[in-house]
């Protein structure tokens, strides 16, 4: 049997070395501290915390507010990072190289994805300490915590999914950025104008129907119309906030739409609304990354060179 | 070692490279000559396996480039015309960054990059960030970079391009030393007295077609032959002026190889067809004839003038509609 050792991508190794030097990521990690302390310091002082009387249970707002604020910033930051990943080699000129090594265009597209995750990762860390106010004083569970870290690691390997793929086919690096944003907001768009379009072909269909019986619809009668949000990459981190935050999911949201209509496969499809659009997600993304490799493979490689003479 | 067969490449319409065949041998350093956009850089990239050819085939060592380019990958080693470098990464994190993938890691690693450092005459700048090099360090770093993976075939497109004398003489002795280790190595030029010096054979390349290749002296005989000598001679006035290049001029008409003699102000300027042992033959006749030679040199060639001799005039339209 060979001896397979585990080694790291080349690519996210010396990308972690690079950005690891740059004065940029430094300040970049200064602003986004000084934006939670910002943050924190508001939820306090909105909660009364600076007052006599204390409710620290109202420091549990800590959570969602911090939570979807990095979400965000996640969002924002992974994208700008990976939408100049592989066009920015191709302006550098250095894919060329690459492409010449034994390397997978695959490796190269994951390692540059992989690099952003890196550095959400040690965002992340840097804002542990704040999202643990909302743990110690205000008694949020520690599971939670732990749910939170894997929603940013999902919700920045999705979207930096997006922008390696936009970074393939777009030369310049800023065009990719806006690419990057305008294919993430369609897509989120797109899961709500597809859910829109469907409850009200049902509702026109049960209205219908219930008309001729003399009766008025009520409640979604296609059970799996929900279910094309699971489409939207932060259906997963909707649905973990509520959670956290009340005794209420999807499941039981859905449930209430359809008026308890729902049958057994939908009803562990909407309880396991987590892991499945995770997973649908995480499919979706790396469906992105193959595509950005297939797009800097050579067979696909038709890019103009500079005229030159 | 490296064999092409019938390549050529379209861009959409555009006859990039057209149907071209060459044959370089092992431990050949062979040297493509071409105005911009002859196709150099095109056929460079296919032999590297970074383009698909419209037609023909390329093998590399006996191995199909268009077929299995991923297994010749290990066999070529490419310095491109124009390459950056990373910020932030200092030489030796440079050579491990492009060592790691191929593979090559820990005390390996640091055997072969002190090696190749050594030979590109970098030692001294192991710790310096790449990005602070000089253009003329840039680019035989990428030569050494080129040969982390001890490639048979290296493949350098224009490396001298944008380097002052004092980085090419540095690049030229680089490229001697390769020579030496044996590799076939194909360089690209389009200075022909540039590679002249260096490459075993060579091929001119014009318009996506390769008009002439062979051994260096041969092309630069058929091609270089008219290039005029300037003689200056030193009077040591017992003669007149008008004697001595009646002197000079009698005793030149009688060499075999000379065709014309006009006189300057102060030099001979002589039409001779030789090859360079003919003309050094011909200094040392003048020289043990009692002349007293202050300056003899050979006029160099330009490509463009190469270009209109073997393409009859029209070798240096490169822009097309
Ligand atoms: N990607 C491309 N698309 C269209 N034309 C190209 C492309 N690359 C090169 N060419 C054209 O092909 C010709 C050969 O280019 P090249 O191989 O770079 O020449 P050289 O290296 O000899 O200067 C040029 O006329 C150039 O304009
Ligand atoms: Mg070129």
């Amino acid at each position: 049997m060979k001896k397979k050792k585990l080694k790291m991508n080349p690519i996210l190794k010396k990308e972690l070395v690079v950005s690891s030097r740059s004065i940029k990521m430094s300040m970049a990690l200064m602003c986004v501290c000084g934006m939670l302390t910002l943050i924190v310091i508001a939820v306090l002082f909105s909660s009364g915390s600076f007052r006599y009387s204390y409710d620290y249970s109202s420091l549990i707002m800590l959570f969602p507010v911090l939570g979807i604020a990095e979400c965000a910033l996640i969002s924002f930051m992974v994208p700008i990072i990976t939408a100049s990943s592989i066009s920015g080699e191709r302006e550098r000129q250095t894919l060329d190289i690459l492409l010449t090594t034994p390397i997978s265009t695959f490796s190269i597209a994951m390692g540059k994805l992989n690099s952003a995750m890196a550095v959400v990762l040690m965002y992340v860390v840097t804002s542990i300490p704040f999202i643990s106010i909302a743990f110690v004083l205000g008694g949020m569970k520690w599971t939670s915590l732990f749910g939170l870290i894997l929603m940013y690691i999902y919700i920045g390997f999705y979207v930096g999914s997006v922008g390696v793929f936009c970074s393939s086919i777009v030369k310049k690096s800023i065009a990719a950025t806006i690419l990057t944003v305008v294919i993430g907001c369609s897509i989120i768009a797109g899961s709500f104008i597809l859910y829109g379009i469907s409850l009200s072909v049902d509702y026109h269909a049960q209205a219908e129907a219930l008309l001729a019986a003399g009766k008025e619809a009520s409640g979604i009668s296609a059970t799996g119309i929900p279910a094309i949000l699971m489409f939207n990459p932060y259906a997963p981190v909707f649905d973990f906030f509520l959670r956290s935050l009340s005794s209420y999911s999807v499941y039981e949201l859905v449930d209430r739409a359809c008026n308890g209509k729902m049958n057994g496969f939908w009803e562990f499809i909407y309880k396991a609304w987590i892991p499945l659009s995770v997973l649908i997600n995480v499919a979706i993304s790396l469906l992105f990354v193959k595509c950005a490799a297939l797009k800097i493979s050579v067979t696909r490689n038709k890019k103009k060179r500079k005229v030159k003479g | 070692m490296l064999e092409i067969q019938n390549l050529t490449k379209r861009y959409g319409k555009f006859l990039a490279v057209n149907e071209l065949n060459l044959h370089v041998g092992k431990g050949e350093i062979f040297g493509f000559v071409g105005p911009n956009g002859a196709g150099k850089t095109t056929t460079m990239r296919v032999v590297c396996g970074l383009l698909k050819a419209t037609s023909g085939d390329v093998f590399v060592d006996g191995i199909s480039a268009i077929k299995s380019p991923s297994s010749i990958k290990r066999k070529v080693g490419y310095v491109p015309d124009f390459f950056g470098v990373y910020d932030n990464l200092k030489v030796t994190e440079y050579m491990e960054f492009y060592g790691s993938l191929y593979g090559i890691e820990g005390s390996d690693m640091e055997t072969i990059t002190d090696g190749l450092l050594e030979l590109v005459n970098l030692t001294d700048k192991k710790d310096f960030y790449v990005d602070t090099l000089s253009r003329g360090m840039k680019q035989r770093l990428c030569v050494a970079r080129a040969l982390i993976h001890d490639p048979e075939l290296l493949v350098l497109d224009e490396p001298n391009s944008g380097l002052d004398p004092r980085a090419r003489f540095e690049m030229k002795e680089v490229l001697k030393n390769l020579g030496s280790m044996g590799k076939t190595i194909i360089i690209s030029s389009h200075i022909l007295p540039e590679l002249a010096e260096m490459c075993s054979s060579i091929g001119i390349m014009e318009k996506g077609r390769l008009i002439a290749s062979g051994k260096v002296e041969e092309i630069m005989e058929k091609s270089f032959g008219s290039r005029p000598i300037h003689i200056k001679t030193f009077n040591d006035s017992q003669a007149s002026e008008e004697e001595a290049h009646d002197n000079l001029n009698r005793l030149l008409m009688e060499q075999p190889n000379v065709k014309r003699v006009s006189f300057t102000e102060d030099e001979a300027v002589v039409t001779f067809t030789g090859s360079e042992e003919e003309s050094a033959k011909l200094l040392k006749c003048l020289v043990s004839s009692g002349m007293l030679i202050s300056d003899f040199y050979r006029e160099k060639e330009d490509l463009e003038s190469l270009f209109l001799e073997i393409t009859g005039g029209d070798g240096n339209e490169e822009k097309e509609a």
